[in-house]
C-alpha cells in the first residue's frame, strides 16, 4: 500500500488495487490508527484521575487483555463468536439497506421485536418438541421484525417519510412495546421485577464448547443467503441499481417502491433474527428493559464491512471481540480502564473510515482511488426523494 | 458536484455523530473515577494477608454513579482492605446479555468472591452460583432468592427450591426500603409548609424504589394525615434513562415542579438520574431528599437543599458479608437488612437541621427504635406494588 499508483480513471469493474485498498487496507489502517488514539486516551486518563502510578505500558496491558477475553482459548473465542452473531446479522439488516441506497437506523428497534417475537412464541412453545419449538420461534421473530422493517419501507414508498426519521422514531416505540409487553401480558406473576418465563425446548442447543449456540449458524446462513440475494438474483440486482440510481432504475422499468418495501422489509427479518438469536441463545429470557446497542453497533458494522455480506462477518467478529473481551480487560487492570474504552475504538475506526480522504492524505496515497463506498452512497442519496 | 457531495457526506456524518451519541448515552469516559477515591493503588498489594480474589459486576450504566453501584463498589472495597485482599476491579455490562459473561469473566480468572449489583443481575446471578458452587456469590438487592428443586433460577417465581441448602455460596442481599422510606416521609412531611410532596422514581419496575415510596407515604401520613403525595416516574421501559440519566432527571424533574407548583420537598428515588432530580429540586428553591446513600456527601452538588436520604447500608452490608465469608460464618440465601441489623437509617440533616421543627431527630429515632423492636408497620399490605401509589 505504500506504492505510488496512478489514479485509476473512474470505475472499473475489475480495478484490483483500488478494490483492494478500499476493502482491507484501509479498515485495517482505521483500527491501527484507532488503537494508537485510544492508547492516548487510556494514557490521559491515568493522568487524570489521581491516586494511581503512571504506568506507561497500561495501554498494552489493556489492549492484550482485551485480546486475551476475545481469543486466549476455545471459551474466549465462543464468547467473541456468541456476541458477534447478532452484529452479523443486524449488520446485514443495515448494509442490505445500504445497497439500496436506504439508512436503516431502525436495526435497533427490529432486533427488539424480533427478540420479543421470539420469546413469545418460544415461552408458550417451551414444552414442545425442539423440532417444532426453536423453528416457529426463530420464524416469529423475523416476522417480528419484518413487520417492524416493513412500516418504514411502506412509508416511503407511499409518502416519501424519510426512513432515517420514521426508523428512529420506531425505535423508541419499539423499547415501549417490549416494557408493556414484558411487564404486562408476559410478566410472570410474583417476579420481583419485570421477566418472562424461559423460552425452555426453544432455546437454541449449544453446538461449539461450553455456551456456543446454533446462532451462529443461523448467521452464516443469512451471510450465504443475502449474498447470493445480491449477486446471482435479479431482485439483487435491482436492489444493487435502485440504490445505485433511483431514476435510472424506474428508467429502465423496474419498481423502486416495490424494491423499498421489499428491503426494509427483508432488513427487518434480518434484525429480528439477531434479536431471535440473542433471547434464544444467550439469555433464554427477557427483561422489560433489554438495554441493546447491537442495533446501533450494527451500523458501524456495515460500514465497516462496506455493506458486502462477507466484510460485514469480519467487522462483526472485530466488534464482537472487543465487546467479549471488554469484561476481562476491566478486570486485568483492576478497572482503570473501563468498558467504554470499547466504545471509543468503535466510534474511532469509524470516524477513521468516513474520513478516509484524511487518511489518504496523511499517508500521501493521493494516487488511489475509491474509498468507502457506502459513505459515498449515503452521501449521494441522503435527503433525496428516491422513491 | 464535488462540493455537493461534501456536504452530502458532512450531513452523512452528523447523522453518524447523532447515531453514536445516541448508542452511548449514559457512558462516562472515566467511570475508574469510582475506583480513585480510595487511594489503595491498582496493582497487586504487597503485603495481602489473604489471597482472596474478589470482584464487582454492576448493572448497566457506570460504576461511579454516587449512588447504588458505586456505594456498592465501596462496601467491597471496604470489605476487601478489612481482610487484606487486593483491591476489586468492577466490570460494568453493556446490556443486559452481558450479565451472564460478565459474571463468567471472574470465574473464568479465578475469582474467589463475586459481588453483582442490582436486582436485574438476579437471574445470571442465580445460574452462575448453581454452576459455580465453590465460589462465593453476593448479589445485592437479589433477596429472597427464588430457585427451584434444582438450585436453578426459578423464572416461574413458584419458588419451591430452598437456595439457603441448594446454593450455600449464594448470598442474596435484600433491604427494608419502606423502613427508610418511612423515615424520610416522616422528614419530609415535617420540612413540607404547603402540605403537597413529592417523590419521582426512576421506572415503575423497581421493587426496591416502590417500596421506598409505599414507606415513604406512610412516613408522611404519620406526621401529618392530610399530607398530599405525587408520585411520578421517569420512564417505564428504560433502565438507562431511569437510573443513569442524570440530564433527563433534570428535565423531568423541572417538568414535575412546574405541574406540581405546590410540592415543596421532592424525594428522588432514581439513583444517577435522580441526581438530576436534586438538581430541579434546588434550582426550583425546595427541599430534595436523596436516596440510597447519604447524598449530602455522595451528590454535593445538590447538598444545599438536601435536607436528608432515605438510606440503605450498601457498603455496610457487603463489607461485612465479605468479613462474614472469610471467617467461615456465612451462610447462604435470603440476607435481609433492616432496622434491627441497622441495614437502613435516615441521613443526617448536616447543615439544613432548621429545615425541621427542633424535635425531629427525637421523632426519627424514636420511630427507628419502635422499627427495631418491630412494632411499627412501614409499608401497606401489598408491598411492591405499584398500584397503590397511583
Amino acid at each position: 500500500m505504500t506504492t505510488e499508483r496512478p489514479p485509476s480513471q473512474g470505475r472499473r469493474l475489475v480495478a484490483l488495487p483500488a478494490t483492494v485498498w478500499a476493502a482491507v487496507a484501509l479498515p485495517f489502517i482505521s483500527i491501527v490508527l484507532a488503537l494508537l488514539v485510544g492508547s492516548i486516551v487510556i494514557l490521559a486518563s491515568e493522568v487524570i484521575v489521581p491516586g494511581h502510578p503512571f504506568d506507561v505500558t497500561l495501554p498494552v496491558t489493556a489492549y492484550a487483555a482485551l485480546f486475551e477475553g476475545a481469543f486466549g482459548g476455545l471459551d474466549p473465542i465462543v464468547n467473541t463468536i456468541r456476541a458477534a452473531t447478532p452484529l452479523v446479522l443486524a449488520g446485514l439488516a443495515v448494509g442490505l439497506a445500504f445497497k439500496a441506497g436506504l439508512f436503516n437506523i431502525g436495526a435497533q428497534g427490529q432486533f427488539l421485536l424480533g427478540a420479543l417475537g421470539s420469546v413469545t412464541v418460544g415461552v408458550a412453545l417451551n414444552q414442545a418438541s425442539p423440532f417444532i419449538a426453536i423453528p416457529a420461534a426463530l420464524l416469529a421473530g423475523m416476522l417480528a421484525g419484518a413487520a417492524w422493517g416493513f412500516i418504514p419501507g411502506f412509508l416511503k414508498a407511499i409518502s416519501g417519510a424519510h426512513e432515517v426519521v420514521t426508523t428512529i422514531m420506531l425505535n423508541y416505540v419499539a423499547v415501549s412495546v417490549i416494557a408493556w409487553a414484558v411487564s404486562g401480558p408476559l410478566d410472570q406473576p410474583g417476579s420481583p421485577s419485570p421477566i418472562t418465563a424461559q423460552v425452555g425446548n426453544a432455546a437454541l442447543p449449544v453446538i461449539i464448547g461450553r455456551n456456543g449456540h446454533l446462532g451462529v449458524l443461523v448467521a452464516l446462513a443469512a451471510v450465504l443467503a443475502v449474498g447470493w440475494l445480491l449477486f446471482r438474483t435479479t431482485r439483487g440486482f435491482e436492489i444493487r441499481t435502485v440504490g445505485a440510481n433511483p431514476d435510472a432504475a424506474r428508467y429502465a422499468g423496474m419498481q423502486p417502491r416495490l424494491i423499498v418495501v421489499l428491503t426494509m422489509s427483508l432488513a427487518g427479518v434480518l434484525a429480528g433474527l439477531a434479536g431471535a438469536t440473542v433471547v434464544l441463545g444467550v439469555t433464554h429470557y427477557m427483561m422489560a428493559s433489554f438495554g441493546t446497542t447491537v442495533g446501533f453497533d450494527s451500523i458501524a458494522v456495515a460500514l465497516l464491512g462496506r455493506s458486502s455480506p462477507v466484510g460485514i462477518v469480519f467487522a462483526a467478529i472485530l466488534f464482537g471481540a472487543m465487546r467479549a473481551g471488554a469484561p476481562l480487560m476491566q478486570i486485568q487492570t483492576g478497572s482503570l480502564i473501563p468498558a467504554e474504552l470499547v466504545d471509543v475504538l468503535q466510534a474511532t475506526i469509524l470516524l477513521f473510515l468516513a474520513a478516509h480522504e484524511v487518511i489518504r492524505h496523511i499517508l500521501k496515497l493521493r494516487g488511489v482511488k475509491a474509498g468507502l463506498e457506502t459513505t459515498d452512497t449515503i452521501a449521494r442519496t441522503y435527503g433525496r426523494e428516491s422513491v | 458536484m464535488r462540493k455537493q457531495r461534501w456536504l452530502g457526506a458532512s450531513a452523512a456524518l452528523v447523522t453518524l455523530t447523532l447515531v453514536l451519541a445516541a448508542c452511548s448515552s449514559g457512558a462516562s469516559p472515566s467511570a475508574s473515577a469510582a475506583g480513585s477515591s480510595e487511594s489503595a493503588p491498582a496493582s497487586v498489594p504487597v503485603t495481602a494477608h489473604s489471597d482472596l480474589k474478589i470482584g464487582v459486576v454492576t448493572d448497566v450504566g457506570t460504576a461511579n454513579d454516587k449512588n447504588f453501584n458505586e456505594y456498592t463498589y465501596v462496601g467491597t472495597k471496604q470489605g476487601a482492605a478489612a481482610i487484606g485482599a487486593a483491591e476489586p476491579p468492577v466490570t460494568v455490562p453493556k446490556d443486559s446479555s452481558e450479565f451472564a459473561s460478565s459474571i463468567q469473566a471472574y470465574v473464568d480468572d479465578g475469582y474467589d468472591i463475586i459481588v453483582t449489583a442490582g436486582f436485574s443481575l438476579g437471574v445470571a446471578t442465580t445460574q452462575a452460583a448453581h454452576d459455580n458452587p465453590d465460589v462465593w456469590f453476593i448479589g445485592v438487592d437479589q433477596g429472597p432468592p427464588c430457585v427451584n428443586a434444582e438450585g436453578l433460577p426459578d423464572t416461574t417465581f413458584a419458588c419451591a427450591g430452598d437456595a439457603a441448602t441448594l446454593l450455600p455460596h449464594f448470598v442474596a442481599l435484600s433491604y427494608q426500603e419502606d423502613q427508610a422510606g418511612y423515615l424520610a416521609g416522616m422528614a419530609a412531611a415535617s420540612a413540607s409548609k404547603s402540605g403537597t410532596i413529592g417523590a419521582i422514581l426512576g421506572i415503575s419496575l423497581c421493587g426496591p424504589c416502590i417500596r421506598y415510596t409505599q414507606g415513604f407515604k406512610l412516613g408522611a401520613e404519620s406526621i401529618n394525615p392530610d399530607i398530599k403525595l405525587v408520585v411520578n416516574w421517569v420512564t417505564e421501559s428504560d433502565f438507562v434513562k431511569a437510573f443513569n440519566d442524570p440530564v433527563s432527571g433534570k428535565s423531568y424533574g423541572d417538568q414535575f415542579l412546574q405541574q406540581n407548583p405546590d410540592v415543596d420537598v421532592l424525594f428522588q428515588v432514581a439513583g444517577k438520574t435522580g441526581n438530576g432530580v436534586l438538581d430541579a429540586a434546588c434550582e426550583a428553591g425546595i427541599y430534595g431528599i436523596g436516596v440510597d446513600v447519604d447524598q449530602s456527601l455522595s451528590y454535593p452538588n445538590a447538598a444545599k437543599c438536601t435536607i436528608t436520604s432515605a438510606m440503605k447500608s450498601l457498603a455496610l452490608a457487603v463489607s461485612t458479608d465479605i468479613g462474614k465469608i472469610v471467617d467461615g460464618s456465612m451462610k447462604g440465601g435470603d440476607d435481609h437488612w433492616d432496622a434491627s441489623r441497622d441495614g437502613i437509617a435516615y441521613g443526617p440533616f448536616h447543615d439544613l437541621a432548621s429545615a425541621f421543627p427542633a424535635n425531629m431527630a427525637d421523632l426519627l429515632d424514636a420511630a427507628f427504635a419502635k422499627m427495631k423492636a418491630g412494632t411499627l408497620v412501614t409499608c401497606p399490605e401489598k408491598c411492591g406494588d405499584l398500584s397503590t401509589l397511583k
